[in-house]
């Protein structure tokens, strides 16, 4: 099925976001805009050393400045608060202020509450600490032979492997031994991060009376694992309330923000004033706890001539930085769809972790799964050069077939849905693919460098628990459960309130609920309120992350809506002397079918508040619901880890085109067109996952050609601010990303949803990759790493060309090539490609 | 990111300033659109003890021309130079080149004299300066005084400028159309980025022949350099894309640029040769034609 579903009301409306009136007028009540009486304000001292350990703290100079109401160490905070939260098995220790030792650069060493900001920051200027330097690592490959004092964690072990192990699924070397062709490439990914808008903050307060803390923060998975902050903080769970903010953007990296507001509750209760915490921008570069994957990739994929994917080996070294909050979660997610849209029968992974003195990874669009697809559309694109085949046959050849559907993978994972072939003939035509080689044929005969990329990428969403453990040789922790509740009540006049209990961070969730209970109980959104939970009152809820967030309350909200539907009826049934059987709700109306008898969801929510003594005597009050949905379909992983079971079944689908043009002479990137076309099952409002879409496109674009946090030998991180880290604006973008969407219900969700959220980040920085080396096979560049940066694009373009005038090849490219000028490639952040490693 | 503590001054007039300025000294930094000394500020980088804010300084905002001569006040805010009829008409050069200085929302709110004093070494203003032999007028609470372009821009943010001076006004020769081109080309990583390199080209050409030229970069050196050496290559010779590519070839082996970060200095040459080409190659076709 390739087009939406049709006969409902509410659900596939390109509704207006109903989040946006207040967040456009500056009301949206993000951290920083709550203020509480005698409020306080905390700085952080950051260390300026990659790997040190902390001989002495000064704090008297700082203590002494007016304002200053307090000056906490490290050590000093670890007498209260203890380790923080850490989903690794065996943990790695980690505080909100250092103790002993810092282990990156920019980790906090001591904080200051004052009066002020400005005076926090004055007096944290103040503070002397003596250092004594200890062996910096920032080489993933260097990291795997640290010793002595350059390991970051002894207490972990000898080394600074986080963890190394193999996982083979299904028989690789057979189908390696009956392979025609073997492709290797070397591939690098860099370490990049989300950057939204806002910054991780936290207002705390803790009341010596009732022995509770209050937060307001911008985290997300308060009502899944917030409790954790409670243990860290030394209280019982019931002792901490953590009241949700507006979060201005996440793009996964609030998934469970814990440092910032353990700092400021940890300030708060010492202090005995309310502490607000807000990381700067440098801050949150450095130091918010989320960059994103940093790996190094050996594949090998199994082919026979006629272009038959066979098997896919993977050896991976990633480096997660200096800690290790939710494990090596990153690659178990990436197992979902470890192969692509392939009917690839084997594959192997071998993965090494390594901790270095970098900012700790954490979760940002795409989880790693990302980092998998661009592999493995790398793969594809290599197999395609070296089978002399179009990058568009060796994909149709390989991909799962539309009744092939449920379709497990050699990991275990079970794909639920798709039409792949769709996908990529929609994208196609929209692109007007063949007639873009046409004038790219042209065009080289000008002289002028145009590539058309090409990917097929998966989106997994609606992630589960298992991933984060299944990897770990002694799985900790090994939780199942992933769910997500609301709350719905109708008032006395039939308006109806839903209540979330995971935040806002970015998306469109009252959007969707609004669309969805609308949908459910024939009412119109506009008397529909959404609000958010605490923890205080939270139900069970996972919240947004792995593009789940619209799957899981769409079932809540079927779950919670059926049972008020029940309860109408109920009423109804009995006021209008009517069987149950014989009613309807349609237009917001409970009536006897073929009758024009009935009752309005008012005048039904009237007499259930108010009129127990004319209803049936077994009817409680009030028409209200409360419903736990749980993930749709998870199976647990095999004990020898050959099967990894059904862990994000809910799979969503790509095809990006875009064509863009090199300049060879200054190796700048031109768009000439951007297509992407999704499937993400059913779509409750277009325009929002348009919005998925184009965001994480661009975003994709960032990761692709912009950005990078590039760490020097020294562990300094040379792209701290917005200066340096460059993230695509508008005019980086393409004009116009055209979206088309193709649908493929899934079987197992409400309404047939799957998630979007990660959108285009999936894809882009794979297609893009693959574009800019279409551009420049006459040269027989390849593009190997990212981001793929004009200067070193540039120079790839100039050897090129030198080996070209050296070969006695026509000099048929413009430009110059006599320049022989280069310089080390260590501070410019590595090569994009042709595996300089 | 919040300031270390400092005093500040608000001035209403040009006299008030320089009086502040005397009283200050060096301890002093002007205040004009903020958009690079407040971030350096946030940032820690700069801890002026005092800041002499001008933007009240009504005075020192206008632009004009008396025979010719474009005269621009300080604190001109560079959008009004951008969108002025007047710097078109007398220098079309540096209506191009302000459009490449960071975003719109910055230019409304950055100064031409706030521009030149700050001289970064990536910035557009100082190369076009230069390129035009622009002079700048500088007041003190002592006097008045003129400098060159050529001498004003001494190294990394650092001008002929004393610690008690003022600049007031940029003064920019007359601009005869009649057979010159111009041209301003820069590449930077992003829109509105620092420079990697940028090059404010102009050019003379009489019967085919170029008479005079000139070749100034941005983003190669401490400060806006000139290479009279590629200018000459060009002089006597047909104006055509073999004379522009031995001038480019011969700017790009003249400039000494650094590596950092975000290109290294072979890259930053390759920029130059391609710029210096190109732009020579417009600043042609622009010959002989008013303000395109």
């Amino acid at each position: 099925m390739t087009t939406q579903q049709t006969g409902y009301r509410w659900i596939g409306q390109s509704m207006k976001r109903v989040e946006d009136p207040r967040l456009l007028t500056g009301r949206g009540q993000y951290v920083d805009d709550i203020a509480l009486p005698n409020m306080t304000y905390a700085a952080a001292l950051r260390s300026p050393h990659a790997h040190a350990r902390i001989r002495s703290i000064d704090t008297s100079k700082a203590k002494a400045v007016p304002g200053v109401i307090l000056v906490m160490t490290g050590a000093e905070a670890a007498q209260q608060t203890g380790p923080l939260p850490c989903f690794a098995s065996p943990p790695v220790t980690q505080y909100c202020i250092a103790v002993d030792r810092v282990r990156h650069v920019g980790e906090a060493v001591a904080a200051v509450v004052a009066e002020s900001r400005y005076i926090a920051e004055d007096a944290a200027d103040l503070i002397e600490v003596e250092y004594e330097p200890l062996p910096v690592v920032t080489d993933p490959e260097e990291a795997i032979r640290s010793t002595g004092d350059a390991v970051l964690h002894p207490e972990r072990g000898p080394n600074n492997i986080a963890l190394q192990r193999t996982l083979t699924f299904g028989p690789v070397d057979e189908d390696f031994a009956k392979a025609d062709v073997v492709v290797r490439r070397k591939l690098r990914w860099p370490r990049s991060g989300a950057q939204p808008m806002e910054t991780v903050g936290a207002l705390a307060s803790y009341d010596d009376a009732t022995g509770k803390f209050s937060i307001y923060a911008n985290t997300s998975m308060y009502n899944y694992v917030g409790w954790l902050m409670a243990m860290s903080l030394k209280v019982p769970a019931h002792k901490l309330n953590i009241i949700p903010t507006m979060a201005g953007g996440s793009f996964g990296s609030k998934l469970f923000t814990h440092k910032v507001p353990i700092l400021a509750a940890t300030l708060a209760r010492a202090c005995g004033r309310p502490v607000k915490y807000v990381e700067d921008r440098i801050d949150n570069i450095m130091n918010c706890d989320n960059h994103g994957s940093d790996r190094i990739y050996d594949l090998e994929l199994a082919l026979k001539k006629d272009g038959t994917m066979l098997s896919l080996r993977m050896t991976v070294i990633d480096d997660y930085g200096a800690y290790l909050q939710f494990g090596v979660g990153h690659h178990g997610n990436a197992l979902a769809q470890l192969t692509g849209p392939y009917r690839i029968k084997s594959a192997q992974v071998s993965l090494t972790a390594v901790m270095t003195n970098k900012g700790q990874q954490g979760a940002y669009r795409g989880f790693g799964s990302e980092v998998n697809n661009f592999a493995v559309e790398r793969m594809a694109d290599a197999a395609a050069e070296a089978l002399k085949m179009d990058p568009v046959d060796i994909r149709r050849k390989n991909f799962i077939q539309p009744d092939q559907f449920p379709y497990k993978i050699p990991t275990g994972n079970v794909y639920d849905s798709g039409n792949y072939e769709a996908v990529l003939d929609k994208a196609l035509g929209m692109a007007d693919y063949h007639g873009w080689r046409r004038k790219q044929h042209e065009a080289r005969k000008e002289g002028r460098y145009v590539g058309i990329g090409l990917v097929s990428c998966q989106e997994r969403s609606v992630f589960s628990a298992t991933e984060f453990w299944f990897w770990n040789h002694e799985p900790g922790f090994a939780l199942t459960s992933s769910p997500d509740s609301v709350d719905i009540k109708i008032d006395p006049t039939g308006k109806a309130f839903v209540r979330l209990h995971a935040p806002f961070w970015g998306n469109s969730p009252e959007t969707v609920a609004t669309q969805v209970l609308a949908e459910q109980l024939t009412i119109d959104p506009v008397d529909i309120t959404v609000t958010y939970a605490d923890t205080d009152s939270g139900l069970p809820g996972t919240g947004p992350g792995g593009s789940r967030y619209t799957v899981m309350i769409a079932g809540a909200i079927a779950g919670a809506a059926k049972e008020i539907k029940e309860k109408m009826f109920k009423v109804a049934a009995h006021l209008l002397e009517a069987s149950e059987s014989d009613l309807e709700l349609r237009d917001g109306r409970v009536s006897v079918r073929g009758t024009d008898r009935g009752m309005s969801i008012g005048e039904i929510a009237l007499q259930a508040h108010y009129f127990k003594l004319s209803l049936p005597a077994d009817f409680r009050s009030g028409l209200d619901a409360r419903y736990t949905y749980d993930h749709p379909y998870t199976t647990l992983p095999n004990a020898d880890r050959t099967d990894m079971g059904v862990f994000y079944p809910i799979m969503g689908h790509m095809c990006h085109i875009p064509i863009i043009e090199v300049d060879i002479e200054t190796g700048q990137i031109k768009f000439l067109k951007y297509v992407a076309v999704h499937d993400a099952g059913t779509v409750v409002n277009p325009m929002t996952l348009a919005g998925h879409i184009r965001g994480g496109t661009v975003q994709g674009i960032g990761s692709a050609l912009y950005e990078h946090y590039y760490y020097d030998s020294s562990g300094q991180l040379l792209t701290a601010n917005f200066a340096d880290y460059l993230i695509p604006t508008l005019m980086e973008a393409p004009e116009n990303i055209e979206v088309g969407h193709v649908v493929t219900p899934s079987p197992y969700t409400e309404y047939g949803i799957k998630g979007g959220g990660e959108g285009g980040r999936m894809g882009a920085p794979a297609a893009l990759a693959s574009a800019v080396e279409d551009a420049l096979k006459p040269l027989g560049i390849k593009i190997d790493g990212l981001p793929i940066r004009p200067v070193l694009l540039r120079e790839m373009i100039r050897e090129a060309q030198q080996r070209r005038t050296e070969d006695g090849a026509a000099e048929d490219l413009q430009g110059p090539s006599d320049w022989s000028g280069r310089s080390s490639r260590e501070h410019l952040g590595g090569p994009p490609g042709n595996a300089e490693r | 990111m919040k300031p270390a503590p400092f005093s500040y001054v608000r001035p209403m007039t040009v006299e008030e300033a320089l009086f502040a300025l005397a009283q200050q000294g060096d301890e002093a930094k002007v205040l004009a659109g903020g958009q690079s000394l407040i971030a350096m500020m946030n940032l820690r980088l700069l801890k002026p003890r005092c800041l002499v804010d001008i933007n009240r300084v009504a005075a020192l905002d206008y632009i004009r021309q008396d025979n010719g001569t474009l005269a621009i006040g300080a604190l001109t805010r560079q959008s009004a130079a951008e969108t002025s009829p007047l710097v078109l008409q007398h220098c079309p050069l540096m209506t191009e080149a302000i459009q490449y200085i960071a975003h719109r929302p910055i230019r409304n709110r950055g100064t031409v004299g706030g521009n030149l004093a700050h001289a970064d070494p990536t910035s557009e203003l100082p190369a076009v300066a230069v390129a035009t032999d622009a002079t700048f007028v500088v007041r003190s609470a002592n006097g008045q005084r003129t400098i060159l372009a050529a001498d004003f821009f001494v190294g990394h943010l650092t001008t002929a400028l004393r610690p008690d001076e003022l600049l007031t006004e940029v003064r920019v020769p007359p601009w005869r159309p009649a057979g010159q081109g111009w041209s301003f080309m820069e590449v930077s990583p992003r829109k509105g980025d620092y420079a990697l390199v940028g090059v404010a080209a102009t050019l003379q050409v009489k019967d085919g022949a170029c008479q005079a030229a000139r070749l100034v970069y941005n983003g190669v050196a401490g400060r806006a350099q000139r290479v009279p050496e590629a200018e000459r290559a060009l002089v006597g010779r047909n104006a055509d894309e073999a004379a522009f590519r031995e001038a480019a070839s011969i700017a790009s082996q003249r400039v000494d640029p650094h590596s950092d970060f975000h290109a290294t200095a072979a890259y930053r040459r390759d920029l130059v040769n391609t710029l210096t080409r190109r732009a020579l190659a417009q600043a042609l076709a622009r010959c002989g034609k008013r303000s395109a």
